[in-house]
């Protein structure tokens, strides 16, 4: 194979400032790269736990917080997703449920699992962690600010919890918090829980704010000697523009939510039109309702994003390094994320086709919905690409970035779909959508949380994690995640309506009584399968097999840190340089099948690395 | 720690912000102005818009020295900015249209 | 301040091939930028879609309405000498408000000629400016709950005229009022001198720096420039 690409290739890699350099007429260095610019990040190291452990400045530290109340949230939303299948496939079956407490479970699983679950732990979890040890930073460029952003993240969190223990409950007006009726007397938790999750949600921004402008200053204006953005990882891409989407974004969110807030406590009528009640007249009138889905879809359809980009980059850099192949197109790749991050602003419509908005939107947000969906294939393709004629190793986390690619083709195929507003009409508000968006952003990204968990837990904790454990986690919860959304494609075509607590005797609607029980026996089992994985953690914690420097024989400056776990400030006494790409793999006529980062050119004459 | 190696910062003469400065009051008289002859439709919606992003163009410009930046800067600032165009031009289409479906339903009698 | 800064081995290129070959660069992408000041353009970027989305809220809101929408010249007028002269207050507090941004110009400039006083007395006096403003805000206000303007309704039309005015005001106003805050305290840090010395600050284990008072500048030139898009649309339009 590589003799068909001996023409075109350069044999050195070179920092792209050497050429200039060599203008004296004596043969250029070329392991030259640029002095540093800045002087090296002084940090504040703490000595007691309380500043060690607890209101700790150390990103990894603040990481792995970030991603254990994430995952604890989201076994909250878990726990929900289950009494909600209990109720659908088993009517009647557990015995407190009402359709008040229906609702509410619906909501709060929703706005856990999208908001607090996958982008806290996406960008607060692994940019956390990830980005200063991928771009060769000492920390995030203000510890303090991160450290707070996470503390802030915790009352969010607090605040949204404590609205189940408020008289009426929690919201239960669906994640999308439509108004008028989230804030109508005869939806559940209109009073204290809309206000509650407002406020938590204003919270969340705030905090998330503070991290975002630490992730995005830290890879744009801290990074390592040789790091150019076209050498980061893919995983620092997809984290980088959801931090930019989620920066331009959540103000929407935060807009809406204060006003929503307003018209609650002052009575104003922002979103909430005359209103007709029993015969007479509310105190409310002249707001419009639309206005609310406009503000909250145009954060909304970024929020996907936030959650989808972060997964594309880590999927890519794990399929690249357990097939031993550099990521096919990597410049695409990088282009492709921009792409959608961009143009993810221009889409946020389609959510509401139905929502009699003027009729003329439907064409444009079609057009542009369709648009997006060229890089996202291209992504898919090059995924496809990576593998091919790789030297794939069959492990968990192969398995899981599998898994991910056939999820996310399905659902997003099913995307396409719900993109037109013709097709969308029919489908809309059915089974059909709740499964594709549990397919697309749900599962598909939980599968790459898996993989990444599995891939990054030796440098966190130092040991490995299971194999075997792993793999039945795997496939427990890629078959049962199958059967719960794939039958759901079905209910949506014959017309089963979402959100609805139950069918009763609908006769078109019997045929899916069975299938419901299916799909619920299917969700009880991969719930509770991801207790596999806390057990597996917890037990690899003392006594898995000691993972080294290294395991994966990856690239990327992660892994290369003087100790494993990492400790405050990453790199010991000097900053790692950076030479090349994090791609390197198989290289042809190279000792190993991977060249790091940090090997400087001149120890790899002979072989044939990319230039970057 | 972030100190970038360079020698004395250079600033700009003075001249230039109080020019500035003057300029940004006058705009703020003109646009003023609009609203004391009592201008009335296209003219004064688009002299009050002239006005505005004349200023808010001076401040940024000069005040927040986004003139003298360096264009990757400057560019990274002002892209965004076309997602917030697009949704302002798509809300004035969709408030006229609610303004139309309310005065035709409630008032004309489309039912 | 912003001519291209030396950095050793980087050659500056000027416009469009200069983005691209800042952008392909290692290290950094904006060179020569201060971490504090890069970090506070892109917490504005993010306060402009804040204060875009009240804004795009409030257009909409009031394209929408069939009920007639106050006529601000009329609403916002103060008798002056007996003469109602429409907008009088928000023009004063729009002169006030270019004056102090005038002056935190000034402030950053003196700072970065290492001129401590002059420096820390334009501070101050940009406070001042801000002080007026809130205080003229909160006379405007009273003034408007008086004639029996709230949040939920008001005397003149449309009840979302007092609900968007009290809302974005108040947005703006808290910025004002927390811009004025870090305003004194900034001038305390000044004139201890603590951007000279590069003693660190309280919460960071960053030198100060005179870039700071750049920092703050952007931002309350920011806050100035949010008003010139409030003063033309909700009192001028």
């Amino acid at each position: 194979m590589s003799e068909d690409f001996n023409e075109n290739k350069t044999i050195q890699a070179q920092s792209s400032e050497t050429i200039s350099g060599g203008e004296t007429g004596v043969a250029p260095d070329i392991d030259y790269v640029r002095p540093a610019e800045l002087s090296d990040q002084d940090l504040y190291h703490g000595h007691t736990f309380i500043t060690k452990w607890v209101f700790c400045q150390d990103a990894k530290v603040i990481g792995v917080q970030y991603f254990l109340l994430a995952t604890f949230t989201g076994i909250i939303g878990l726990i929900l997703s289950w009494l909600m299948r209990l109720q659908l496939g088993f009517p009647g079956a557990a015995g407190f449920m009402t359709a008040e407490h229906y609702y509410q479970f619906v909501t709060m699983h929703g706005m856990i699992m999208v908001v607090y679950f996958l982008t806290a732990l996406f960008l607060g979890g692994f940019g956390n962690y990830l980005i200063p040890l991928m771009t060769g930073a000492r920390d995030m460029v203000f510890p303090y600010v991160n450290m707070v952003s996470f503390w802030m993240f915790f009352v969010a969190v607090g605040v949204l919890l404590a609205s189940f223990f408020v008289p009426g409950g929690p919201t239960g007006s669906g994640w999308t918090l439509y108004p008028p009726q989230a804030i109508l007397e005869g939806t559940p938790g209109s009073g204290m829980g809309i206000i509650l999750m407002c406020v938590s949600l204003i919270l969340f921004v705030a905090g998330f704010t503070m991290g975002g402008l630490n992730y995005l200053i830290t890879i744009l204006q801290a990074r390592t000697r040789g790091m150019t953005l076209m050498r980061m990882p893919l995983t620092v891409w997809g984290i980088f523009t959801a931090t930019v989407l989620a920066m331009l974004a959540f103000p929407a969110l935060l807009v809406s939510a204060l006003m929503m807030t307003l018209d609650k406590v002052l009575a104003t009528s922002f979103f909430m039109p005359t209103i007709l009640k029993a015969g007479e007249v509310l105190e409310y009138g002249g707001g419009t309702p639309i206005l609310f889905q406009h503000l909250f879809w145009f954060f909304g359809h970024p929020e996907v994003y936030i959650v989808a980009l972060p997964a594309f980059g880590i999927v890519s850099d794990l399929i690249s390094v357990h097939s031993r192949k550099n990521i096919f197109g990597y410049r695409m790749m990088v282009w492709a994320i921009v792409v959608i991050g961009a143009l993810s602003f221009f889409v946020w419509a389609h959510h509401m086709y139905v929502s009699g908005m003027h009729p003329w939107f439907g064409f444009f947000f079609a057009t542009t919905t369709l648009i997006i969906a060229v890089p996202t294939a291209m992504k898919v393709y090059n995924w496809i690409l990576t593998l091919w004629r790789g030297n794939i190793r069959m492990n968990t986390v192969m398995l899981w970035c599998l898994g991910f690619i056939v999820t996310f083709v399905n659902g997003g195929i099913t995307g396409i779909f719900l993109g037109n507003v013709t097709v969308d009409v029919p489908l809309s508000d059915t089974y059909f959508v709740v499964a594709h968006f549990h397919m697309v952003m749900g599962i598909a990204p939980l599968m790459v949380i898996m993989g990444a968990v599995y891939h990054w837990f030796p440098l966190v904790a130092g040991r490995m994690l299971s194999e075997k454990l792993g793999k039945w986690h795997f496939w427990i919860t890629f078959l049962g995640a199958y059967s719960i959304y794939f039958p759901m494609h079905y209910l949506g075509f014959i017309g089963v309506p979402r959100r609805y607590f139950e069918m009763y005797d609908s006769p078109y609607i019997t045929s899916a009584v069975g299938m419901n029980e299916f799909i619920s026996t299917a969700a009880f089992i991969v719930g509770a399968a991801q207790f596999i994985l806390i057990y597996n953690i917890v037990v690899s914690l003392k006594m898995g097999k000691p993972a080294g420097k290294n395991p994966w024989q990856a690239n990327s400056l992660e892994w290369l840190t003087p100790s494993v776990p990492p400790e405050h400030g990453n790199w010991g006494d000097k900053l790692p340089v950076v030479y090349r790409w994090p791609y390197d793999f198989s290289v042809p006529g190279a000792k190993e099948d991977f060249i790091p980062q940090t090997t400087p050119p001149s120890e790899v004459v002979e072989t044939e690395v990319e230039k970057t | 720690m972030d100190e970038i190696k360079k020698e004395q910062t250079t600033t700009h003469k003075i001249g230039i912000y109080l020019w500035i400065w003057g300029l940004l009051f006058v705009l703020s008289f003109f646009s003023y102005m609009v609203d004391w002859y009592q201008f009335q439709g296209l003219l004064r919606w688009s002299l009050i818009l002239f006005f505005m992003f004349l200023k808010a163009g001076l401040i940024m410009a000069f005040f927040m020295h986004l003139y003298w930046e360096r264009y990757a800067l400057v560019n990274v600032l002002l892209w965004p900015m076309t997602a917030i165009a697009c949704f302002v031009g798509l809300m004035v289409a969709e408030g006229k249209y609610t303004l139309f479906s309310r005065l035709f339903y409630f008032f004309v009698g489309g039912g | 301040m912003s001519s291209d800064p030396k950095i050793e081995g980087y050659k500056f290129k000027p416009g469009y091939s200069g983005m691209a070959a800042d952008t392909a660069s290692d290290q950094t992408m904006f060179k020569g930028v201060h971490w504090g000041k890069a970090m506070m353009w892109i917490f504005l970027l993010s306060d402009t879609f804040i204060f875009s989305c009240f804004l795009i809220s409030y257009m909409k809101g009031r394209a929408s309405t069939p009920v007639e929408w106050p006529n601000p010249s009329e609403v916002f007028a103060l008798n002056a000498f007996g003469v109602p002269v429409p907008l009088l207050l928000i023009a004063i507090m729009t002169f006030v408000l270019i004056t102090s941004s005038g002056t935190m110009a000034l402030a950053v400039k003196y700072g970065y000629e290492r001129n401590r006083k002059m420096c820390g007395w334009l501070i101050i006096a940009t406070a001042l400016g801000g002080l007026t403003f809130v205080g003229m805000q909160v006379f405007e206000w009273s003034k408007l709950i008086h004639e029996g303007v709230r949040p939920w309704e008001n005397p003149f039309g449309a009840a979302q005229f007092g609900s968007f005015f009290f809302m974005i005001t108040g947005f703006h106003g808290t910025h004002v009022s927390i811009g004025v805050i870090f305003l004194f305290i900034y001038a305390y840090k000044t004139f201890a001198g603590h951007y000279d010395e590069g003693k660190r600050g309280w919460f960071t284990t960053m030198k100060g720096d005179y870039v700071e008072i750049e920092i703050l500048g952007l931002y309350w030139h920011f806050v100035d420039l949010v008003w010139v898009f409030i003063f033309a649309f909700f009192y001028l339009w």
